[in-house]
C-alpha cells in the first residue's frame, strides 16, 4: 500500500509549468492586448487551474463517481455564466424602435 | 500502538478504500458549493466588467501588480508543498508529511502577508470603497465598483486561507500525534483538496483583478 498516486516527477513538472505559466500570464499583462488581455488572462487561468485539479488534486486518477461530481461543478458553474453573458453581451444587438 | 486504519474504520463501511471513497466524494460536493459561491460572483464581476470596461481597466491599473504575481507563485509553491505532504503520507514516510505540512502553513502565511501589505497600500492610495476612496477621473465610480469586487472577492479568499492555515495546523498536530500511517491518511488528502482549491481560486483572480490594466501603468 505505499504506492503513491502521482510521482514527484509530476508534482515537480506541474509546479515548474505553473510558475512557467503565471511568468507568461505576467508579460501577457504588461504587453497591451487591447480587448483580448482580459479573454487571455482567464484562457491561461482555466488551463492553470486544470493542471492544478488534474496532478494536484488527483483528478485523472480518482473513481468516476468523483469525476462526475466535479463535472458537475464545472457544468453547472459554466450554465451560470453562460446564460448570463448571453443576455448582457448581446444587449443591443437588435435595433428596437423607439430606443 | 494498534493500525491507525483499523482504528479509523467506521462500522457503516465495508472497507477503508470505500470509507475513503466517501470521504472524497464528500469533499468534492462541498468543493463544487464552493464553485457556486465563487463562480456567483465571478459571473457579476463579468458583467460588471463588460458593461464598464474603462473604469474596470483602470481600477486594474491601480493593483500592486508586481506583489500580486509574486503572491501567484508564492501560492502555487505551497500547492506543491502540500501536494508533496500528500505523497509522504501515502507513502508512510511520518516526519517528511510533518516538514511538508509545516513548509505549507508558513508559506500560506507569507501569501496572507503580502496580501495585507497590499490592503494598507491601497488603504494609503485612498482606494477603499465606501469609506475612503479618492479618484477625479471621469470612471471615479466604476474604479469604485472594481474595488468593491477586489476587496469582496480577494477577502473572501484570503478567509478561506485563514481557515486553511487552521485545518493545516489541525493536520500537523495529528500528524504528530501518529493518527496517520500509509493506510490511513484522508484527512491529508482531503485538507489537501481544499488548499488546491483556495489556490484555483487565486489562479483566477491573479487573472482577472491584476492582468487586464496592467499594462495602463
Amino acid at each position: 500500500m505505499s504506492q503513491s498516486t502521482v510521482s514527484v516527477k509530476t508534482y515537480a513538472f506541474t509546479l515548474l509549468t505553473l510558475l512557467g505559466l503565471t511568468l507568461l500570464t505576467s508579460l501577457l499583462g504588461l504587453a497591451d492586448l487591447g480587448r483580448f488581455s482580459f479573454v487571455a488572462a482567464v484562457a491561461i487561468a482555466a488551463v492553470k487551474a486544470s493542471l492544478i485539479a488534474c496532478f494536484f488534486m488527483h483528478a485523472l486518477y480518482e473513481a468516476k463517481l468523483v469525476r462526475v461530481v466535479m463535472a458537475g461543478g464545472v457544468i453547472w458553474f459554466l450554465i451560470m455564466i453562460s446564460l448570463t453573458l448571453s443576455d448582457y453581451l448581446t444587449r443591443g444587438w437588435m435595433p428596437f424602435p423607439g430606443k | 500502538m494498534a493500525d491507525p486504519s483499523v482504528l479509523a474504520l467506521r462500522e457503516q463501511f465495508r472497507n477503508p478504500e470505500q470509507q475513503r471513497e466517501t470521504s472524497t466524494v464528500g469533499m468534492w460536493i462541498f468543493l463544487v458549493t464552493e464553485v457556486m459561491l465563487f463562480g456567483g460572483l465571478f459571473t457579476a464581476f463579468s458583467v460588471y466588467r463588460m458593461s464598464h470596461p474603462a473604469g474596470f481597466d483602470q481600477g486594474s491599473a491601480d493593483m500592486e501588480f508586481w506583489l500580486g504575481a509574486i503572491n501567484t507563485a508564492v501560492l502555487i509553491c505551497s500547492s506543491f508543498t502540500m501536494a508533496m505532504a500528500v505523497h509522504s503520507s501515502e507513502t508512510g514516510k511520518k516526519s517528511r508529511l510533518a516538514v511538508f505540512l509545516l513548509l505549507t502553513i508558513l508559506i500560506g502565511l507569507v501569501f496572507l502577508v503580502i496580501k495585507f501589505t497590499e490592503y494598507y497600500l491601497h488603504y494609503h492610495d485612498q482606494k477603499l470603497p465606501g469609506i475612503l476612496f479618492h479618484d477625479t477621473s471621469p470612471d471615479a465610480a466604476y474604479v469604485q465598483m472594481f474595488f468593491v469586487f477586489y476587496f469582496l472577492m480577494t477577502g473572501l479568499h484570503a478567509f478561506h486561507m485563514i481557515v486553511g492555515e487552521g485545518v493545516l495546523c489541525a493536520m500537523l498536530i495529528r500528524t504528530w500525534l501518529g493518527s496517520f500511517s500509509e493506510r490511513y491518511h484522508t484527512p491529508i488528502e482531503l485538507a489537501g483538496l481544499y488548499w488546491h482549491f483556495v489556490d484555483t481560486v487565486w489562479v483566477f483572480l491573479f487573472a482577472i483583478f491584476y492582468i487586464p490594466g496592467a499594462h495602463l501603468k
